[in-house]
């Protein structure tokens, strides 16, 4: 059966069908092709062909019995790199069928792991080398730990360039008939910053709304997706109301779920739209900076988001 | 001469000795009673828990029963209670061996607090144990409303010793202190009686400390060190001077940092405005700093730093102390994330299910689920794809989200 989302339904199933990454595909399709492939870490943004490279490879490899002998994992979805170890133990014990002598692990989001669980890791991948390869995707090489980059042929998923996600989303506009007047593109292709899955579900999304695609209509539905409210949140707190901005994060950030790193990412962004002096736009940042590090490094995501608010406060009466 | 304590040498050995908690006497009295005579039916609760603050009676209370009952007690701590066959080999002799003085015993687990929670056994173990047994199980607990208690409180009866006042206190020390032919001046009997805030055992045993000196007028009591309550911390910290003491505040007080960072992030907008609010965010940000060090690292070191920030660093945001009184809030937060988790369940069930099939993670999905949840919305064939069940679907075509708060 043929998936009814987009980004399932024309995702590339062949080498020949990927945009972009041209040296990159080279060198994996040879490799692919001498039926034996190394471990492999796959390092760049979301959303430009990792795990597709890697689904094209185990289908390549495999043919019709690479769901057998594939299984994907996500580090960041796993509670800890005790359930990944242990899906890898149930998964490699058996052989794999057919001509290949080997399986296919392929580990999305390694660089969420921490260097201890990728301690642990690394001894996984080196007990079960026998019988299965490693793929690892992650958005920073410099995460991964030295001795896993060491045993990995490391690949770098450059950003696509805007050409190769116009050509893309031509042919998916072509296949479901649907029009998209050039500013709308222009604009989907600002909203997805990069990333062709969020190119892929904005289209379908506001396909699902009207078949005759127009700049207005793609900007409503991106903005209707981004964390709205950040603009209330600070508004309030410039005002001197504490209560109601706090009120209002805690809100938002539940109702969307949104994560505290998001949040500190619209806030530094919205610092610009705000109706201060430009001295107080630099000091804030600072502050906002300032809150994201603490972030990282604390353990109450809400907590750090407070104290920058408690800033804004600050800022508001002037005395920032 | 004896070597016992007073409060061991005084210690109650009727119903009629106990004083100051009648309303515990007699739920004590009705519960043995009602059990010794066979009427056990489906209602009738087989153990009963006395609780109360230390040094109100709860052991003693237990062993009163005993005695005017004419039951031997049998005594298991929480350590038996750890799994069943450890349980089933203490309680064996009890179980089968006829007491050779009196037909009558009574099952004690003192200080039941100390049983582990989490841990196997346990509280599970203690709940069969009260379902099965024959003979009534006494229980005494400093703070039956923990949670990990709760299990306990839908099987038993309680009884609950009142922190004893300071008058009827004063009356035990008077009547020790002619038994033992003692003479002390009233005041410092006053005092005592204050200093113990309803503990009993405190009071004794600093009575017998005080008859002891030769010029007991010049006494000057160590002020016995209570159980604060978050409240009156809070109240310390918010209002008082900063001073080293502050640094001991939550020492005190009966709850976890982790909970007692909730509650000071919750007031501190009730408390402080403008700068001292920001100073007092910046303490409280900090804290939370190295309280993520400590789980990164577990460098458990980093708990003073932790600690300091949360009490002085709070405690010194202010400019001036301050006076009136502030009404603290419970922390909403803990709640609102559990009813937002409810609400949301649907939202995750159904990115979990578009997440496997789209092979993306299951937080960068949830990131764009506005955007994933109108591209499902219409179409009714990925809604199949996805197997949603009726509920998911439903949640998908809700039209806007209630605000609850």
């Amino acid at each position: 059966m043929i998936s009814e989302i987009w980004t399932e339904k024309y995702r590339p199933s062949s080498f020949g069908e990927l945009v972009g990454q041209e040296e990159i595909l080279k060198r994996i399709a040879a490799l692919t092709n001498s039926f034996n492939i190394p471990h492999m870490l796959f390092a760049g943004p979301a959303g430009i062909g990792k795990s597709t490279m890697a689904l094209i490879v185990v289908k390549e490899l495999f043919k019709e019995n690479w769901k057998e002998n594939y299984l994907e994992l996500n580090a960041s979805d796993e509670r800890g790199i005790n359930v990944v170890r242990e899906k890898v133990k149930s998964f490699a014990r058996t052989k794999s069928l057919g001509k290949v002598p080997f399986k296919v692990i392929f580990l999305d989001e390694a660089d969420a792991l921490t260097p201890e669980a990728q301690q642990a890791l690394r001894r996984t991948m080196e007990n079960y080398s026998a019988t299965c390869r490693f793929v690892l995707s992650c958005n920073y090489s410099s995460k991964i730990i030295d001795p896993i980059q060491s045993r990995c042929a490391i690949f770098r998923f450059k950003l696509l360039e805007k050409k190769d996600i116009e050509r893309y989303l031509k042919r998916i506009m072509d296949a479901e008939k649907i029009t998209v007047s050039p500013e709308a593109i222009e604009i989907l292709y600002e909203g997805s910053e990069g990333d062709c899955r969020k190119a892929v579900n904005l289209l379908q999304s506001t396909a699902s709304i009207a078949s005759n695609i127009t700049a207005e209509l793609i900007s409503t539905v991106i903005s209707s997706a981004k964390p709205k409210d950040i603009k209330i949140v600070l508004d309030y707190a410039l005002a001197g109301d504490f209560q109601k901005s706090r009120e209002k994060l805690l809100d938002i950030m539940l109702k969307e779920s949104i994560s505290g790193q998001d949040v500190i990412k619209s806030i530094q962004k919205e610092i610009w739209n705000l109706p201060i002096e430009p001295e107080i736009k630099v000091k804030l940042t600072e502050k906002t900076g300032e809150a994201e590090f603490r972030l990282v490094e604390g353990s109450d995501p809400f907590i750090q988001l407070q104290a920058l608010l408690a800033s804004f406060v600050l800022a508001g009466l002037g005395k920032g | 001469m004896t070597s016992q304590t007073f409060a061991e040498k005084y210690r109650p050995k009727t119903f009629a000795d106990i004083k100051g908690q009648e309303q515990a006497v007699e739920i004590a009295k009705k519960f043995v009673g009602e059990f010794n005579l066979g009427k056990i039916t489906k209602s009738q609760k087989k153990a009963l828990v006395l609780h109360g603050a230390p040094g109100t009676g709860k052991t003693t209370l237990a062993h009163v029963i005993a005695l005017e009952t004419k039951s031997e007690i049998f005594e298991l701590n929480a350590s038996d209670l750890r799994n069943k066959s450890k349980l089933q080999e203490t309680l064996k002799p009890a179980i089968e061996q006829q007491s050779l003085m009196s037909n009558n015993k009574i099952i004690l687990i003192d200080e039941v607090d100390g049983i582990s929670g989490t841990d196997r056994g346990g509280i599970t173990e203690l709940l069969y144990l009260i379902e099965g047994t024959t003979y009534p199980v006494i229980l005494t607990a400093n703070d039956i409303w923990s949670k990990k208690l709760a299990p306990l409180r839908k099987k038993a009866d309680l009884a609950q010793l009142k922190e004893i006042n300071y008058q009827t206190i004063k009356d035990v020390l008077f009547n020790v202190l002619r038994k033992e032919n003692l003479f002390l001046n009233q005041n410092i009997i006053t005092k005592i009686a204050v200093n113990a805030k309803g503990d009993i055992r405190a009071a004794l045993n600093d009575l017998q400390t005080v008859s002891k000196m030769k010029e007991p007028q010049l006494l000057e009591l160590d002020e016995r060190n209570k159980e604060t309550d978050i409240f009156n911390a809070l109240k310390i910290i918010f209002k008082g001077k900063p001073s080293n003491e502050i640094l001991r505040t939550f020492d005190s007080v009966n709850m976890q940092l982790d909970e007692i960072m909730l509650w000071v992030e919750e007031n501190i907008p009730a408390e402080y405005s403008g700068q001292e609010l920001a100073k007092a965010y910046d303490a409280l940000s900090r804290a939370d700093v190295f309280k993520g060090r400590i789980y990164k690292q577990q460098y458990w070191r980093f708990l003073v730093y932790e600690n300091i920030l949360l009490s002085y660093g709070i405690c010194a945001s202010k400019k001036n102390i301050k006076t009136g009184f502030t009404s603290y809030k419970r922390p909403t937060r803990i709640l609102k994330i559990w009813l937002n988790n409810q609400r949301t369940a649907k939202k995750k069930t159904i990115t979990e299910k578009y997440a496997r099939l789209v092979h993306v993670g299951k937080k960068r999905a949830l990131n764009e689920f506005p955007i994933i949840k109108q591209i499902i919305k219409s179409n009714e064939n990925i809604q199949k794809e996805l197997r949603l069940t009726e509920e998911e679907i439903e949640y998908i075509n809700r039209p806007v989200e209630i605000n609850y708060f």
